[in-house]
């Protein structure tokens, strides 16, 4: 059936308590631009629906240390915080391209990341800014990193009676440029066919790679960082081959398993993350030089 | 510049206030008393015997009212060449095949109870590339016809041959010749409302069907025949539309639904709903017609066309709607798209276990012009003359007959080559390879009427009351496409009223009179038209009163004067000027002598006239009416296909630039120039609205837009993965309107709904050629095909 309770708790304890209370029958419910849909494609529905839009402090976007951003936080707001723009710009390019603004204004960060599709726009910035998640639960508080935050297609290390409260992402990391890159057939309401995320850290003179992250998505059953590739490009100088070569390295089994879909056929997202991964160095590279 | 008041005036569309503040009832709004929900169960197999149904359970559950399968129902068959019944039964040969009906008090309950039906199926083995199909030995889509006789292949008995001139003949005297295969797809019209209807019977089996067709006339008629074929030969039938959330082809044929909806009602005597989803409107409506071309055409050294040869295979799905007839437009360019004097065509509508197809926007002409067009540009490198240039040197011509035998009357087609050619700046920018190119297409299209029915006919009635305040009962359909403002205007202009004085009521069989169709972009001409004829007689009933009414009131006027001022000179009166209908007109309401338009006694207000004509108190009062039926004079297209379907045709040409990815193998369209000659436009902005939304679907047919259908099944039913173009993909388009008034049409207008589309494609491959020298002959043109096509050359 497509009926369900609808409950509304207003702050995190409330929540996690008829998460206890309702165990495998309830499930949180954000935005819901992902329940809704599941449950109007399936027409199943759990037997209660914990909303938690009235946990308004968990909509925000900080920066002290590290940068923390509640899991209620909206696409629209990170689109429209210029703090994301300039100094986690990955995370921008993908927030300001969920779907259609309509869906920006309710989808959040935390529903993108706990409902864990493989083609989840804002999972590839955050696996390359490093970011940590919040869970917290009626045992208490627990940070797990990203990159072993998701453990399947849709699955992840969410215990069914914990709430994301927030992601972190080190301060370090704002000093790195980043860039998204979100391949599609249109420019709105739709998935990536491929996602590639890239941030790097430069020498004083912006000539060499410091450091280097690459993300992918819908590259494999859950998004991943490319390592192999990562770990080419350090202490490269930046030029042409250099990220050409990383280009090859991320399409390659070394670090994905693209496979072919209806959406799309392997070996162009293969070729797209072989001309992504060069074109979106560069233009991290580029947003440091600009900063 | 004309001196018209209203038309050619950009008059903004009134009624669309209500779709903008949701007041518009559409299908989906409407409900009447007691109304019962209906839902469809559709077949889990391509082809499949069905061994058992049992409907038992469904039966059971509460709230529903009836349960229908084949076996319930008489074997009526239905549409275009009747081989399908309305509910399958022994047999099912597509996807789409409706197996079963329920009708509920809601729509959960009905949805429930379609998965509480129990269908045992046999597999049968299937065809689904109609050149397989062809093939001896194929499995059979229909083994026998609709008379029950036993078939042998999975070739319709609809063949489509068509000849002029000696194409032979004209290929030994061709210097240059090109030869290539081309394939378009199926694309679905992707309307905002999806589709849907309320069947009502009362109490002596009369029907009411809230329908959203484009032919309420042949809606009804079929399914009067229906009835009748079921023993209700004498329930009367009324189609009725609601407002309608889009059609572009979708709404020319009675779909089984519909027929469905029927028998739902008439088992549970309630009016029963039934309304897609998005999803059955992808996959259980007919499409548009998916087509493999064979293109052969050459030219003499000088460039003139010297022959054409086309050959067609077009995959018919498992029943037949009109897709099966749109080599009738198909040949329209393909003979006559540009002088060429020797032509041949055969297309042949091949049975497969796909979905079938219908109409959409264009009809057959976006695929034949594709192919066409393509091979214009290969044609023109083959011999090394300027794309556009080959387009020039064999431009069609005011006053010529084309082999089809279209007469074509006014044909700016040059002014539109070279004014697109001039705009895109086509000499600097062709040729460079460098990943930015140019390319043009152009088009043919019926403007003026399509005789495709024994009837071209439209009705119109115009009435108007004592205060001048006028109802048309307009027999064409409104989709969508600003009928009812362009209708508006065209009477206001007419008549000598004002647009605002003008209420349409559209789509209502039992109001209105016969019209053959709100398409083949005929509205506008039709009801133009006919409107002019309906006023001429309105004009004439007006003034004849005036002449009766004016000296009168001009006396009574006069007496009074005198009355209230002694000293007041009756004026030396030449009431001549009023003395017949002919010395005087009607302007902006009002009534003047034509000789003397200002003058201060004569010049009357209409609703002083109506209102005295209406109110004489004596047995004279009378009312204003008149009615006009326009059937212009056309010809069917005879034994040899040959024949002059309509009154006139549209040219126009498109030209685009194009930037190609040379690693990704995308394409962004630069800009789009569309030059399209309209006669005269109604109102520029409405013209401006058909050529954009036609230019956007033009792109999407042209990049992104394709049915997937795998094994018959259609696989992205939904516009998260058919992907339609959104108001992001911004396509920079610039209509440019050229207007030569044509003779035949309303105020000199010709149809445009349909041609913006036809070229764009075309354009498109064109320009990619330009840019990147790659030939992408199979539509969509997506990134992949483009980087494949880019390696293979790469390679050689
Ligand atoms: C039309 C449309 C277009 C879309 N386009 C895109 C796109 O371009 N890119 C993209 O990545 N996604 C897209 N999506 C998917 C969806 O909008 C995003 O994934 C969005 O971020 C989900 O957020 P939400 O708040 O709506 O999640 P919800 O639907 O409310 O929840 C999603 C899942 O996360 C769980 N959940 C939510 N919040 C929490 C929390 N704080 N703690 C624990 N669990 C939680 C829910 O239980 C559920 O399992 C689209 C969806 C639609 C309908």
């Amino acid at each position: 059936m497509q009926d369900f309770e609808y409950l509304m708790p207003t702050n995190l304890d409330q929540a996690i308590g008829l998460l206890k209370k309702y165990e495998n029958k309830a499930a949180l419910i954000a935005g819901g631009t992902d329940v809704m849909v599941k449950i109007g494609k399936t027409r199943k529905a759990p037997d209660v629906l914990i909303s938690l839009r009235r946990l308004s402090a968990l909509r925000y976007i900080k920066k002290n240390g590290g940068y923390h951003i509640g899991a209620l936080t909206t696409h629209r707001m990170l689109e429209q915080s210029t703090l994301v723009q300039s100094e986690l710009s990955a995370l921008h390019d993908a927030a300001s391209q969920v779907g259609s603004v309509q869906i920006r204004n309710v989808g959040t960060l935390g529903g993108n990341i706990c409902n864990a599709a493989p083609s989840a726009d804002t999972a590839g910035p955050l696996l390359v800014l490093d970011a940590t998640a919040v869970l917290e639960g009626p045992l208490g508080r627990r940070r797990v990193p990203l990159k072993e935050f998701f453990t399947g297609t849709y699955r992840t290390v969410r215990k069914p009676d914990e709430v994301l409260v927030e992601m972190e992402i080190p301060e370090d990391l704002g000093r790195y440029g980043s860039a998204y890159w979100k391949h599609t057939r249109r420019k709105a309401m739709e998935l990536p066919l491929i996602g590639i995320a890239v941030a790097l850290k430069l020498s004083q003179d912006n000539s060499q790679i410091l450091d280097s992250r690459i993300a992918l998505t819908v590259a494999a059953p859950t998004p991943i960082r490319a390592y192999p590739a990562e770990d080419f490009l350090k202490g490269k100088v930046i030029a042409d081959d250099v990220l050409k070569e990383a280009g090859r390295i991320a399409s390659s089994a070394d670090c994905c398993t693209i496979r072919t879909s209806l959406r799309c056929e392997a070996w162009y997202r293969e070729e797209i993350v072989r001309v992504f991964v060069p074109r979106m160095a560069k233009l991290a590279a580029e947003r440091v030089k600009n900063r | 510049m004309s001196d018209y008041l209203y038309v050619g005036k950009d008059i903004p569309r009134t009624i669309e206030a209500d779709k903008v503040c949701g007041r518009a009832i559409y299908i989906n709004d409407l409900k009447r008393p007691g109304m019962l929900h209906g839902k469809i169960l559709y077949s889990r197999y391509a082809h499949a015997r069905i061994k058992r149904i049992d409907t038992s359970k469904a039966k059971k559950l509460q709230g529903v009212r009836a349960v229908l399968t084949g076996y319930d129902l008489p074997d009526v068959r239905v549409g275009f060449i009747k081989d399908q019944t309305v509910l399958k039964k022994d047999v099912v040969r597509q996807f789409r095949d409706e197996v079963a009906a329920v009708a509920a008090i809601s729509l959960e309950i009905a949805e429930e109870a379609l998965h509480l039906i129990d269908v045992d199926y046999e597999e049968l083995p299937a065809v689904f590339d109609p050149r397989e199909a062809m093939k001896e030995g194929a499995p059979l889509v229909h083994e026998v016809d609709a008379r029950g006789k036993p078939v042998r292949s999975n070739i319709l008995p609809l063949p489509w041959k068509f000849q002029a001139g000696d194409p032979e003949k004209g290929r030994r005297e061709s210097a240059y010749v090109v030869k290539d295969d081309v394939r378009t797809t199926w694309v679905n019209q992707g309307c905002m409302g999806t589709s849907g209807c309320i069947a009502e019977f009362d109490m002596n089996k009369n029907l009411t069907l809230y329908s959203q067709t484009n032919v309420p006339f042949l809606g009804k008629q079929r399914i009067q025949e229906y009835l009748s074929r079921l023993g209700l030969g004498k329930s009367n039938v009324r189609v009725l539309n609601p407002v309608v959330g889009g059609s572009f082809g979708t709404k020319l044929d009675t779909d089984i639904y519909e027929f469905i909806a029927i028998q739902l009602a008439l088992q549970t005597g309630k009016p029963v709903k039934i309304l897609f989803t998005r999803e059955e409107e992808f996959f259980a409506l007919p499409p548009r017609q998916p087509a493999l071309f064979n293109i052969e055409q050459g030219c003499d050294r000088e460039g003139n066309l010297t022959f054409r040869e086309v050959k067609a295979i077009l995959d018919n799905g498992a029943y037949t709607s009109w897709g099966a007839t749109t080599p009738s437009v198909m040949m329209m360019p393909i003979s006559s798209l540009y002088r060429v004097p020797n032509v041949r065509f055969d297309a042949t509508c091949v049975y497969t276990n796909n979905i079938y197809a219908q109409a959409m926007r264009g009809y057959g002409n976006p695929q034949a012009t594709f192919a066409v067009e393509t091979s214009m540009d290969r044609l023109a490198e083959e011999a090394g003359i300027d794309p556009a240039e080959l387009r020039l040197i064999n431009c069609n011509r005011p006053g010529e007959e084309t082999p089809m035998r279209l007469k074509i009357t006014t044909c700016p087609l040059e002014a539109c080559i070279k004014t697109v050619r001039e705009k895109i700046r086509w000499g600097e920018k062709r040729g460079k390879r460098n990943g930015r190119g140019v390319g043009m297409a152009s088009l043919i299209h019926v403007a003026g009427g399509a005789r495709v029915y024994k009837s071209d006919g439209h009705g119109i009635i115009v009435k108007v009351d004592q205060n001048g305040r006028v109802d048309v009962l307009e027999s064409g359909t409104d989709q969508g496409q600003g009928s009812p403002t362009v209708i508006s205007q065209m009477v206001a202009e007419a008549l000598g009223f004002k647009p605002d004085d003008v209420s349409i009521t559209l789509g209502d069989t039992s109001l209105c009179l016969w019209d053959a169709g709100t398409h083949a972009s005929r509205h506008t001409f039709m009801a133009g038209n006919a409107a002019i004829q309906a006023c001429r007689s309105i004009k004439r009933q007006i003034l004849e009163m005036a002449v009766e009414f004016i000296p009168q009131i001009v006396t009574y006027a006069i007496k009074k004067k005198k009355q209230k001022d002694p000293n007041f000179r009756e004026p030396d009166l030449d009431w001549k000027l009023v003395a017949s209908p002919e010395a005087m007109d009607i302007k902006d309401r009002y009534i003047f002598p034509q000789k003397a338009p200002d003058h201060p006694y004569f010049r009357t207000e209409v609703s002083e006239i109506l209102t005295r004509g209406l109110h004489v108190g004596t047995g004279q009062s009378r009312v204003v009416i008149a009615e006009a039926f326009y059937d212009p004079p056309t010809e069917m297209l005879d034994r040899e296909m040959k024949g002059n379907y309509s009154m006139t045709y549209a040219f126009g040409t498109t030209a685009v630039e194009v930037e190609v990815d040379k690693e990704t193998g995308e394409i962004k369209i630069v800009q789009v120039f569309a030059a399209h000659d309209v006669g005269r436009a109604m109102n520029p902005t409405l013209v401006k609205g058909q050529i954009y939304g036609a230019a956007y679907t033009g792109a999407g047919y042209g990049l992104t837009e394709e049915i997937q259908v795998r094994n018959g099944r259609v696989m992205n039913a939904n516009f998260r993965d058919y992907k339609m173009l959104t108001a992001k993909d911004v396509i920079p388009v610039e209509p440019i309107i050229i207007e030569v008034p044509d003779e035949s049409g309303p105020f000199g207008a010709k149809g445009i709904g349909e041609p913006g589309l036809v070229p764009t494609a075309p354009a498109i491959a064109n320009a990619v050629y330009d840019a990147v020298g790659v030939r992408i002959s199979d539509l969509p043109i997506t990134p992949e095909k483009i980087l494949s096509a880019l390696r293979k050359k790469d390679v050689c």
